[in-house]
């Protein structure tokens, strides 16, 4: 017997644990992404769960470690977005595409920061190379609240046309803080 | 004689048994390996259908799709888990996202240039009652984390982070500008781009053909505003040798450099080389 027909077997079981891999992923994902709860329906799992599996671990984190990881998130969230005074009303992601290194996601996004609101739509392309992820956006598009004024929708053109998110937010901060202190200037001399 | 005859008997057989066993354990190894196959394959087939069945749902109806059977408390909330890390996640794009600790609070201030994200940079602050101070951080050397503490940090944390995070930017965006030139147009600078390690100074001899050997121009870039990613002074210079039709050009380079970013400015360059 010789080894070459391990060796196919062996390369077909990798190939195979990859797109196991792979295909639980894209359904976790397409679950988690098409599945919405309620803040109520959340506040009553996190009630039952506990009472219902006390003890319980079977390989799973056990309630009060996940209730404990919950606990610290929504922490960290809130704290950032009162932090930067950017508040997201909503987000939805898809996963369009996924492969081992690459992973296409398209995203909804609207919120305010402060009085300035904002919706922005986006694709994000995240690839897997030997050292390290890299992160890219296309497809920017962006709704603001004040389009009106010129330099504005100057400002969110040219950001659309280059991906530019993270200048966007940044900017975005700044704008609505000025705004903010021009909104009370006014409303102080009212 | 015959214990010599014996002695090889005995030894064809110890030979044969070695010889069965190996072959039994390799058989045993494949029937393994088989079983392994089918059992992946069973489980790939049926991930394959799941995965199908998702797409026909989804195409029905837009929007909200809950499973058919009720959903568990602890699938409730392991949902609510991944919805929360996906947000903190978008904080990530914004420039601005971190982790509260113990003590404190560890910002991580993410870069980019356009669309595309360059990387971030670590802060771990300590609130203490009476001052901030930073604990450690992954802040380049060459960036005046001190000067803008002194001036930022006890007084108004979100200036300090965002005064940061316009140097930490800026300075990615020369760096990114200037690996882009020497990646894409390598063969039309003289050996390596020269810069420093804040990448504000970049010295290169260049041409504007991609034909030819030589490299009459020579540009010296200074970046004098470090929150900026274009440079505040460009000096353009053109050997003495070089025809005068090509002399001309430098003011229009020294224009474009001034202007756009230094791999546009070249890709520039090109189209009015061949018009």
């Amino acid at each position: 017997m010789d080894n070459g027909i391990f060796q196919v077997y062996e390369d077909e079981i990798q190939s195979l644990e990859e797109e196991v891999k792979l295909l639980t992923e894209k359904y976790e994902d397409s679950q988690q992404e098409s599945t919405f709860f309620s803040d109520e329906e959340i506040l009553m799992s996190i009630k039952s769960f506990q009472r219902e599996f006390q003890g319980e671990s079977k390989g799973h984190e056990s309630p009060s470690d996940l209730k404990a990881q919950l606990e610290s998130l929504e922490k960290d969230l809130s704290f950032l977005m009162k932090f930067t005074g950017i508040q997201f009303t909503s987000h939805s992601k898809k996963t369009v595409e996924k492969t081992r290194d690459r992973t296409v996601g398209k995203h909804r996004l609207s919120g305010h920061c402060y009085s300035v609101s904002f919706q922005l739509e986006f694709q994000l392309l995240e690839m897997q190379n030997k050292e390290n992820v890299s992160a890219v956006i296309t497809d920017l598009s962006i709704i603001m609240e004040s389009g009106e004024d010129s330099d504005v929708s100057k400002f969110v053109s040219s950001t659309e046309e280059r991906g530019n998110l993270l200048t966007f937010f940044r900017s975005l901060s700044s704008y609505a803080e000025w705004y903010e202190h021009r909104r009370f200037t006014f409303l102080h001399f009212k | 004689g015959v214990f010599a005859h014996l002695a090889m008997l005995e030894a064809q057989a110890h030979e044969a048994a070695v010889k069965q066993e190996e072959k039994e354990q390799q058989e045993e190894k494949l029937a393994r390996l088989k079983a392994r196959v089918q059992e992946l394959r069973a489980q790939r087939d049926e991930l394959r259908a799941k995965v199908d069945q998702q797409q026909k749902g989804q195409l029905g109806k837009e929007g909200v799709v809950s499973d058919p059977a009720q959903p568990s408390a602890r699938a409730v909330v392991e949902w609510n888990i991944k919805r929360i890390k996906a947000m903190l996640q978008v904080f990530y794009l914004t420039g601005i996202s971190g982790k509260l600790t113990k003590r404190g609070v560890c910002f991580c201030i993410s870069t980019a240039y356009e669309g595309t994200y360059l990387g971030s940079y670590h802060l771990d602050l300590l609130t203490k009652p009476e001052e901030v101070q930073i604990h450690r951080h992954s802040i380049p050397i060459f960036i005046p984390l001190e000067q803008i503490a002194t001036k930022y940090l006890q007084t108004d944390i979100r200036r300090f982070l965002a005064v940061l995070s316009d140097h930490l930017n800026a300075y990615v965006g020369r760096r990114y500008q200037a690996d882009q030139l020497q990646e894409h147009f390598s063969n039309q600078i003289e050996g390596t781009l020269q810069r420093n390690s804040l990448c504000n100074l970049l010295v290169f001899n260049y041409n504007v053909s991609k034909k030819s050997q030589t490299f009459p121009f020579n540009a010296r870039l200074l970046y004098g505003d470090l929150c900026c990613s274009l440079p505040t002074e460009v000096i353009v210079s053109c050997t003495p040798d070089a025809p005068a039709s090509l002399a001309a050009r430098a003011a229009a380079h020294s224009d474009a450099f001034r202007r756009v970013a230094l791999h546009k400015a070249f890709r520039s360059f090109g189209s009015a080389a061949e018009s």
